[in-house]
């Protein structure tokens, strides 16, 4: 095999099951299950996951691989991302297998549209070339675009998959202006010769600005104050597993290029853009969590915890360049941990229809659920940060790298903002627990909990109490996997 | 004596002069010479045969905006065959292979018709069927 | 072995958790049996430990290479306050024999909650220490938000956030305070050895010491304690007061004072007459013991008397810790032990023994009702408990503040004057409470409902309790043979100065 499709291999396959699916789908007749789609499409980022580990061993044989005149760069970091989103992905799918109540006729292109989105992320994080990001991003972003609006016929879904679109949209231009200036101030789109051709540039003005353009970009895909404001809506109309998904595995693979960009690419603007990530930080976790606090829907209240989330992982990004990648990179997995397992147990408590979904509706729901309160109650939790769970860990991991980059008060901003954070996530938890049977959990019958449903739900709440009892494996991988800039960006098909 | 840059523009700007004055002269000699029947049609706004000044609730069939998508598609997927011919004989140098330009074209002729398969099942092509699953 | 206290409370948490739902005796008596083991164990430690030297208990690696141990250690201190513990969550266990409601995980979440207690006691790596520390919020939380009473969703929010925001602080504290020493090891002994900078231990200090000292009711921020202990079940009111207080005051001793003891010297200026961080402490715990006294003498509910008088020995603990000298800071850990027996009586007599049978704890309702007759066993043990939470002589209150006074006294005569009006302040509404509830002019009517009387339970956790007051009152030595060695352990080295 050629070096250039084994670099693609997990997005390949991913393609090839993606297409597939989305083939079978209109062969198989109206009003069939299409659930046969949906197995198909876990074998498929299953395969996929197994071909990133296929390329670990390569790239740990071998060292780091290129394609495509250098544009793609395999290396451990970029695996990681690689094996955290086929991971969002295969639990995603389980546990939309039964999500949708009745066979609805387009669910085949629900499982396609997942694993196309899945190619475009995890093509963001291997590309060392901005444009090739540029295609990732709207590959994943058209994909979500349309999942987001897929609970047809209801107003909440189409203003959901239209904000996100017209705003998203937006945004990608932003990006995109942000990647013709640095051409222009550097010469070059690669994250190599950017860094190489600002070393020289006479035009840092027109370079610092097209950072600030891709901060805004990127910035609004990872959804960090004040870019936000689409989060709660989007979230709100938006298929519960979905929701887990784009809260986590795009957001993931936007900071995996924050990380290469600002870190590889631009570290002589250092100075520069680690101000305004200082701001994106404090006013993401500050606007998430007061912006949570009087939240009714479950659904909107983990949007704005999400936004408070993606301020805690920019804190990452005040540590060195090893802390930043190891700190980020451990907080996006326990992060898509708990917030996937979270959403899950959203989709499995009223399904397709969604009709448990105010904080009002959760009350007592305890007692007559008891599995799946102690579940949510363990992501919820999580999302505090509760020692021997992933997010206390995925906290104390990212504070101790900014304050040892001698950000203190940044520290003492985050951790004064968990204490806001355990104010909603506990009233939600206290409306489970402490009142008695709400008439929508009372009169809403049981749905029974499926065996895939159940396997990603294990699997979620497994990784959640893994990263916090034995961080220790995942912190000794991601210390390693600070990317590097490779020398074989010698070929630049973009330069004269 | 060297001449500045901007000179070299010149021919471009007599190609722009040219082309103004062409299709000003056009419409000033069909103004000056045509017989003038003014129709309410005729004084319309051309806009694709919808009146383009009424209710903004007007009804229409989707079926006009998926042609119209489906068109967009495949003309941008076949504009990207043009810098591949273009090419094309040079592809076996840059490539190092000697088919390999073709089976990339091949491959991706294989998405297009895919896609036009997926189209093609599910009836959005069928322009008269009412029953048709155009649920897209 | 001692480790295994916290292994059996949550082993023990994990098992009543499964246990079928009706078997309520059964699910009672394996949560006793497990309390009994975490004591046992404890009482076997406490005997056994001759000198009050550190031992470790266990030591194993958990994330090297950010340096952190799991590191279970246990000198004098320690022993004493895991010895408390067991004591407390036998008592606990038997005040909630009554317990109906979701017993399964009232059970599964009081020995979450006592696993985590014996765990940050004997935590001798901070991040560990941290990790139980925190955990500890989540029981207790639930414990109150569930079966609490008076605005319990209100008081565990309350508490919870206290809590979040103080352990928010010590995070930040410990943090800073691992990355200046090099981030190589959250080893309290290796960090305790560390010479921090002066500048920064006088910033690192006041914030982690707040940080522990608002779960030890530290005023201004002692608020969540009495609206907490009122809200909360006999038991996790019994635990709250008795042992979770502490380990605030456990931490204030153990991780901020050991670690920034520079912290604690001069400002080398004068701010409104406060010259050090030791003066603000120092005169907040006084303020703290006065205020909580006071308030305590107006309260109408009697539950809001017991809670408020927590805050005010709790004053006596940080004033004793902020002494800076031996026979102080003996006297405060040892408070720690007496409050923690005495407080965990008081709130089993109103909550359990009284409240329970007469659901009202308005002074006011109790006192018609001629309890003194009608409940003579709570009636006695409350004069006791109350005397003993005056310091009388003969209780562990009584030694326990002598030596505080005593320590203040050598810093300065103001502070023992201000401790010594807060004594007062204490004879006076332990009396006025047990007059009003008990001993109130009686009505003629005769009650038709009598109270049920005390059950066996009651009268065992009372008795053991009790006995242990009196026993640390009659023999002090018994506890000061291990605190005065572990004091002069290296780790406290740095608080060895002028007074000690």
């Amino acid at each position: 095999m050629s070096t250039n499709l084994l670099a693609l291999l997990p997005e390949l396959v991913l393609t090839i099951t993606g297409v597939l699916v989305m083939v079978l789908e209109p062969v198989i007749p109206a009003g069939k299950s299409r659930k046969p789609l949906g197995w198909l499409a876990i074998l498929g980022s299953l395969l996929s996951g197994l071909a990133a580990f296929y390329q670990l061993q390569i790239v740990n044989a071998q060292g780091t691989l290129t394609a495509f005149y250098s544009t793609i760069q395999i290396d451990p970091f970029s695996i990681f991302f690689h094996l955290l989103i086929a991971a969002v992905v295969l639990v995603t799918l389980l546990g939309s297998l039964d999500y949708f109540e009745s066979p609805i006729t387009h669910a085949g292109e629900y499982f396609a549209l997942v694993l196309f989105g899945a190619v475009g992320m995890m093509f963001m994080t291997s590309s060392v070339e901005l444009l090739m990001v540029f295609i990732g991003l709207e590959i994943s972003s058209i994909s979500t675009y349309i999942l987001a609006g897929f609970r047809k016929g209801r107003a909440t879904a189409s203003e959901s998959s239209i904000k996100y679109f017209l705003l998203g949209s937006f945004a990608t231009a932003f990006f995109l202006y942000g990647v013709a200036l640095i051409y222009g101030a550097t010469g070059s789109t690669s994250i190599g010769p950017i860094a190489a051709g600002l070393a020289i540039t006479r035009t840092p003005t027109m370079a610092i600005l097209a950072v600030a353009m891709v901060l805004i970009g990127l910035g609004f895909k990872v959804s960090a104050a004040p870019f936000h404001v689409w989060t709660p809506d989007v979230y709100q109309g938006a298929p519960a597993p979905v929701v887990g998904l784009m809260s986590t595995a795009p957001k993931a693979a936007a900071f995996a290029v924050l990380l290469r960009f600002l870190f590889n690419g631009t570290p002589m603007l250092h100075g520069h853009w680690i101000l305004l990530i200082e701001i994106l930080a404090v006013a993401s976790m500050c606007l998430g969590n007061l912006g949570a606090l009087k939240q009714h829907d479950v659904k909107r209240l983990l949007a704005y915890s999400s936004i408070a989330h993606a301020g805690y992982l920019l804190v990452a990004f005040t540590g060195t360049h090893q802390n930043a990648v190891a700190g980020a990179c451990f907080y996006t997995a326990t992060y898509a941990a708990m917030n996937v397992g979270a959403f899950l147990v959203l989709s499995q408590l009223s399904g397709f229809s969604e009709r448990i979904r105010s904080i009002e509706d959760f009350t007592g729901l305890a007692l007559k659920r008891p599995g799946m309160s102690a579940l949510l109650g363990f992501f919820l939790l999580s999302l505090i940060g509760i020692p021997f769970t992933g997010g206390f860990f995925g906290k104390f991991y990212v504070f101790s790298g900014a304050l040892q980059n001698g950000h203190v008060w940044l520290g003492i901003v985050g951790l004064a903002n968990s204490g806001v954070a355990c104010f909603y996530y506990l009233r939600l938890l206290a409306a489970i627990y402490s009142r008695p049977t709400s008439d929508s959990v009372a009169y809403i019958p049981v749905r029974k909990v499926t065996a895939p449903a159940a396997v990603a739900l294990a699997a979620t709440a497994l990784a959640t109490l893994g990263l916090g009892i034995l961080p220790n494996k995942l912190v000794h991988l991601v210390e390693r996997a600070t990317p590097t800039t490779t020398a074989a960006v010698a070929v630049q098909p973009t330069q004269q | 004596m060297q001449t500045h840059y901007i000179w070299q523009y010149i021919p471009l700007v007599l190609q722009i002069l040219v082309a103004l004055a062409m299709a000003g002269g056009m419409v000033a000699a069909s103004f000056f010479i045509g017989k003038h029947k003014r129709t309410k049609v005729k004084l319309g706004a051309y806009e694709c045969g919808m009146d383009p000044v009424g209710d903004a609730r007007g009804r229409f069939s989707v079926k006009f905006y998926m042609v119209a998508m489906l068109f967009i598609l495949f003309d941008v997927e076949a504009v990207f065959i043009m810098p591949w011919a273009v090419i094309y004989r040079q592809l076996h140098t840059i490539t190092g292979q000697r088919l390999f330009g073709f089976w990339e074209m091949v491959v991706y002729l294989g998405f297009v018709a895919v896609g036009l398969f997926y189209v093609w099942k599910k009836g959005i092509l069928d322009w008269t069927n009412t029953s048709s699953r155009g649920d897209l | 072995m001692l480790a295994y206290t916290i292994y059996i409370s949550f082993f023990g948490a994990l098992v009543v958790l499964l246990m079928p739902k009706g078997s309520r005796m059964a699910i009672r008596t394996v949560a006793l049996l497990c309390a009994i083991a975490g004591f046992a164990l404890a009482l076997t430690a406490f005997v056994q430990h001759g000198t009050g030297e550190l031992t470790t208990v266990a030591l194993a690696p958990w994330i090297p290479s950010l340096g952190i141990h799991y590191h279970l250690a246990a000198d004098g201190i320690t022993l004493c306050l895991v010895l408390l513990t067991g004591v407390v969550a036998i008592a606990g266990v038997l005040f909630s024999w009554n317990i109906e409601q979701r017993v399964n995980e009232f059970f599964a979440f009081y020995l979450l909650l006592i696993g985590s207690v014996y765990g940050v006691f004997l935590s001798y790596d901070l991040f560990l220490l941290f990790v139980f520390y925190e955990i500890v919020i989540v029981p207790k939380y639930f414990l109150i938000a569930i079966w609490g009473s008076t605005r319990r969703e209100y008081g565990a929010m309350k508490l919870a956030i206290y809590s979040f925001v103080g352990s928010a602080m010590v995070l930040v504290g410990l943090i800073a305070a691992y990355v200046v020493a090099g981030s190589h090891s959250m080893d309290l002994a290796a960090l305790a050895s560390y010479r921090y900078p002066l500048h920064f231990q006088m910033w690192a200090f006041p914030l982690v010491f707040t940080g522990f000292a608002i779960l030890a009711g530290l005023w201004p921020f002692h608020t969540w304690a009495p609206t907490g202990h009122v809200a909360a079940p006999t038991a996790a009111s019994m635990l709250l007061a008795g042992v979770v207080m502490k380990l605030g005051a456990y931490g204030c001793l153990r991780v901020a004072m050991t670690l920034f003891p520079l912290g604690l010297s001069s400002w080398g200026f004068h701010v409104l007459g406060f010259g050090s961080w030791r003066d603000v402490f120092a005169v907040l715990a006084v303020i703290g013991i006065l205020y909580g006294a006071l308030v305590a003498l107006v309260q109408s509910d009697f539950k809001f008397v017991i809670g408020y008088s927590s805050v005010s020995h709790m004053g006596f603990i940080l004033l004793g810790l902020m002494t800076l000298n031996q026979i102080g800071i003996t006297g405060a850990v040892v408070q720690m032990i007496s409050h923690g027996l005495l407080a965990g009586l008081l709130f089993g007599v109103v909550g359990r023994m009284l409240y329970d049978r007469t659901h009202t704890r308005e002074l006011g309702k109790l006192g018609p009702m001629n309890l003194s007759r009608a409940l003579p066993f709570a009636t006695v043990t409350f004069v006791l408990a109350g005397m003993a939470s005056m310091g009388l002589p003969g209780f562990s209150g009584f030694v326990a503040e002598l030596m505080i006074l005593i320590g203040a006294w050598r810093v300065s005569p103001l502070l023992a004057i201000g401790v010594g009006l807060g004594i007062v302040t204490g004879v006076a509404y332990v009396w006025r409470a047990m007059q009003k509830a008990f001993f109130a002019e009686a009505t003629t009517i005769i009650d038709p409902h009598p109270p049920a009387p005390i059950t066996l339970p009651e009268k065992l956790g009372t008795g053991l309790l009790l006995a242990s007051s009196i026993a640390v009152g009659l023999y002090p030595q018994m506890v000061l043979r291990l605190i005065a060695p572990a004091l002069n352990t290296p780790l406290f080295s740095g608080l060895h100065g002028g007074g000690w």
